[in-house]
């Protein structure tokens, strides 16, 4: 722990002449100053935000509002605008809103990014920030009637909720109806076939177009922002993390927690276990596009086909492999703060070949998949120019992972805010410009090459790793109490996405706020721009190439 | 042309028993049915909960139903006893007469169409001259079945899936009709037994092995046209608009629960199989092969028919239903009309 006060020294000292750089361009505007160990942070009014994002994203170049976290506390609301680039990951600024205690109203910044809608939805439903100018603030994650706001400060648990179904009467506006013919309002959802989960998306329709659209979600919301805040740092907020992108990907999510705390608590992760992490995490990765296939070819296909099931089987083997790595198949809580909780599994050779063995045949089974879905006339002509989701648009619903990807923008945070053992090693990242449906599609079947490459990389490393230096965790102490007041937003390459996570410490051993920005949830906010105009079909088409899990939208 | 007329089924029944004149015909006709109808319930029983899976499965790396019975066989009764006890759900609002016959006019006008299909060995219950258009028209009547069941269900996925269930039999039934319309410019004969006997008659013989003027070998073209349309008759991936679990539910049958369900669903199967049968019939000499029974080449072809749909299933995505229309109206129409006048032509030349 000697290493404490080395890395944060400089990570401010080259903070500091960015946030003067950016203090200077935003003149008046900036009333204060903050330092996130992440980014510097410029205090905002509240009746200035827009002002500020607007040139921040115009003057300086600040085209991606990552997450919004708001927050209450003795004497003030906050809200916390997480910018950054997609060109530059790594140049951040954190814009800070505070507002008063009793009249908390701040401007909105959904006209300066599309993506500021959900989040400060979000916000508003969670701490209960009004955001002026706001074109639809409403409740996002809990029901309509429901009474105060659950992450303030004087919210009583023990209140009584009761949720009505009045809210959910038929919403079809006299807009709708009327001089183009007739409309019909349909809830797919949350109990339809091809919504992935209980997502609940109010449509209306004219014949079989998309008229109208809006996902409909918190179905599935778990107060995993407050769990994580009544856990300690060490060793009860990392089985969390496993249960938001379900589907597999759940080393992938414990290493949003898994980075970001290090990051805070200055905790320096051995090499040896940063391998490992890596490659468990690839092999996430794998199994979660394999999901993402099979149920995208589920959606176009129909009912459950064979693609499904192929994609099944290949995922099966991945899950195996993990399951001989973590015990676990699906919630691993495989990673500890400053490693992994052991080693790989012995006989080492064997679980080695267990990997190569499915390393060899993956090229194989991929090429099937091309055979039967990439390659195949009736899938192009339903995919091909579908859901189209122009990369300005993308990006200003803060879209990333594989839909940014499959948009042209080359975006990836594995190599544009390195982490774990990624820059060492040989890899692409992987694009497609067509913008549509079928992109995202070869988007994430490429994905899986270069993840394969990846994980053969760490495998031939570890194999020749000498055994003495095998050293999977770092000195980490038992209680970890990061100092009051220090915040950081950090994010890694999630499957769907970037999953963010910011932290501020209170001084105690759990989190003063813990703040999830989910990539699914930034993604499903695309859906309408995708599907309006288009047929129920394309809809769900691009629905599935969104690949969401509900459990990380809702969280 | 009534020498090639083989024996009906009824007269067969009438003449084992005895009987004549009216009380011949009608109980030869009742217990005709009778047959024939449990014919096609039996070979229904094993494609739905049986054949269904194990297709399926294979085609997709699974193993499927295998604890009851050979190969599972016996999860046919269970499963019939489980669909059978399940609570009938009557929605509010449903158009109740309406909503109760649909069930009942879909598998029963398929079965209606089995009436005149020679299925080999002296089965078939009535061969009267207009025997293909009878069957085209005894299988459209689901059609109204699909409008009856779509719209009195009241529900918006139901509304979707039957509007597309007419529009989807309106689109492909023209290319169907016509397509079998230039099979009868060969045979010149709408009946039947006429059908199958003139594609008994040898087309060549390749070493001492003739081969039958089956019309799918005189018109390929015709055949495949024929099998494409039937596809899309019969509902089934890639033309499997009408349901479409992914987009609408289950269409036309989401509010269908319990024997409902069954009956529907037992229409469906029994449509492929009848869509099997009038493609079998037409193109592939009915029940005509070699060394077995002409029953058994019948099953064996219905079957194939089936297996195809259930690949088809399997293996190819569904079109979007704008995609779907313009095949029907721009692709199929046009190309069965050509088919039909090139037939017409052809056959006029050589006569």
């Amino acid at each position: 722990m000697s290493l404490e006060e080395q890395q944060p020294d400089a990570e401010i000292e080259a903070g500091k002449t960015r946030g003067d750089e950016l203090a200077e361009l935003l003149g008046d505007l900036v009333i204060g100053r903050e330092e996130h160990l992440n980014a510097p942070g410029l205090v905002i009014r509240p009746d200035q935000v827009q002002d500020a994002l607007f040139k921040l994203r115009d003057e300086a170049g600040f085209d991606h509002l990552s997450c919004v976290t708001a927050e209450e506390y003795e004497d003030r609301y906050e809200s916390i605008y997480h910018l950054t680039k997609y060109d530059d990951r790594t140049d951040e600024v954190s814009v800070v809103v505070p507002t008063s205690k009793d009249d908390p109203v701040s401007q909105t910044a959904e006209p300066v990014f599309r993506t500021a809608d959900w989040h400060e939805r979000e916000a508003y439903d969670l701490v209960g920030i009004k955001y002026e100018g706001h074109p639809d603030l409403r409740r996002i994650l809990l029901p309509e009637t429901w009474q105060g706001h659950p992450l303030g400060l004087d919210y009583d648990q023990d209140r009584p909720q009761i949720a009505t179904l009045r809210e959910h009467a038929n919403p079809l506006e006299q807009d709708h109806s009327g001089e183009e013919g007739n409309t019909m309002y349909i809830n797919i959802g949350p109990h339809h076939p091809a919504t992935h989960g209980v997502l609940h998306v109010e449509t209306v329709v004219d014949g079989e177009q998309v008229v109208d659209l809006e996902p409909d979600i918190g179905y599935l919301h778990r107060c995993e922002e407050q769990m994580c805040q009544q856990g300690t740092y060490r060793h009860q907020i990392m089985p969390y993390p496993d249960r938001w992108d379900y589907i597999s990907a759940g080393l992938l999510n414990e290493w949003a927690y898994a980075r970001t705390a290090e990051d805070l608590a200055d905790i320096e992760v051995p090499e040896y276990a940063q391998i490992i992490r890596t490659m468990s995490a690839e092999l996430c990765r794998i199994a979660s596009h394999m999901i993402a296939l099979g149920t995208f070819a589920l959606d176009v296909y129909g009912d459950f086909t064979a693609i499904f099931m192929y994609a099944m089987r290949d995922r099966e083997i991945v899950q195996n492999i993990l399951e001989d790595l973590t015990g676990q198949r699906m919630m691993f809580n495989y990673f500890r703060l400053g490693g992994v909780v052991w080693d790989l599994p012995e006989p080492r050779e064997e679980f080695f070949e267990k990997i190569r063995d499915f390393l060899d045949d993956l090229p194989t089974a991929l090429e099937e998949y091309h055979d039967m879905i990439t390659s195949n006339e009736i899938l192009q002509a339903r995919t091909v120019g579908t859901g189209v989701l122009p990369p300005e648009v993308a990006k200003s619903y803060g879209a990333t992972g594989p839909v940014a990807r499959g948009s042209g923008i080359d975006y990836d945070l594995r190599r544009d805010d390195s982490y774990g053992y990624y820059d060492e090693l040989d890899w692409d990242v992987v694009v497609e410009d067509g913008c549509d449906n079928f992109s995202r599609l070869l988007v994430r079947m490429r994905e899986v090459e270069e993840s394969a490459k990846i994980i053969q990389q760490c495998v031939d490393l570890l194999e020749d790793w000498p055994e003495d230096e095998r050293n999977i965790q770092a000195n980490v102490p038992r209680t970890l109490k990061p100092e009051e007041d220090t915040e950081i937003y950090r994010a890694v390459e999630g499957a769907k996405g970037e999953l963010g996570i910011y932290i501020r410490a209170d001084g105690t051993d759990k989190p003063g706020r813990f703040k999830i920005r989910s990539p699914c949830f930034s993604n499903l906010q695309t859906l309408p721009e995708m599907s309006e105009g288009e047929y129920i079909p394309d809809m769900i088409a691009s629905l599935g190439s969104l690949d969401i899990v509900l459990g990380e939208v809702d969280r | 042309m009534s020498a090639t007329l083989q024996t009906t089924l009824p007269d067969t029944i009438s003449g084992l028993l005895g009987l004549e004149g009216i009380l011949g015909d009608v109980v030869g006709g009742l217990v005709g049915a009778f047959i024939i109808a449990n014919i096609m319930l039996i070979t229904t029983a094993i494609a739905g909960p049986w054949a269904k899976r194990k297709i399926t499965a294979a085609f997709g790396d699974r193993i499927a139903v295998n604890r009851i019975g050979p190969f599972g066989l016996l999860v046919i009764i269970p499963d019939a006893v489980r669909l059978m006890s399940k609570e009938l759900i009557v929605p509010e609002g449903v158009d109740r007469p309406a909503w109760d016959l649909a069930p009942m006019v879909i598998p029963f006008s398929a079965l209606l169409g089995f009436a005149v299909i020679p299925m080999g060995s002296g089965i078939q219950l009535a061969d009267p001259e207009t025997g293909l258009a009878f069957a085209f028209a005894a299988a459209s009547i689901a059609s109204l079945g699909l409008v009856m069941s779509g719209y009195a269900s009241n529900n918006k996925f139901s509304l979707i899936g039957a509007l597309r269930a007419v529009a989807a039999n309106i689109a492909y039934e023209i290319p169907l009709v016509i397509t079998a319309a230039s099979v009868v410019i060969f045979t010149g004969s709408l009946r039947m037994s006429e059908i199958v006997a003139v594609q008994a008659e040898p087309l060549l013989t390749i070493a001492g092995v003739s081969i039958p003027t089956w019309f799918a070998f005189v018109n390929p073209f015709a055949f495949v046209l024929f099998i494409i349309a039937n596809l899309a008759e019969v509902g089934r991936n890639p033309f499997d608009i009408p349901e479409a679990p992914t987009e609408i539910v289950a269409g036309y049958q989401t509010e269908y629960s319990s024997i409902y369900f069954v009956l529907i669903y037992l229409g469906e199967f029994i449509h492929i199989f009848l869509g099997g049968a009038i493609a079998a019939t037409l193109f592939l000499g009915g029940p005509a092969g070699p060394f077995l029974p002409g029953f058994v080449w019948f099953v064996i072809k219905i079957w194939a028919f089936f297996l195809f749909t259930q690949w088809a299933r399997s293996a190819v995505p569904r079109l979007r239903v704008d995609q779907f229309l313009e095949v029907g109206w721009k692709g199929m129409l046009v190309l069965s009309f050509a088919n039909l006048v090139l037939t017409a032509i052809i056959v006029g030349v050589i006569a």
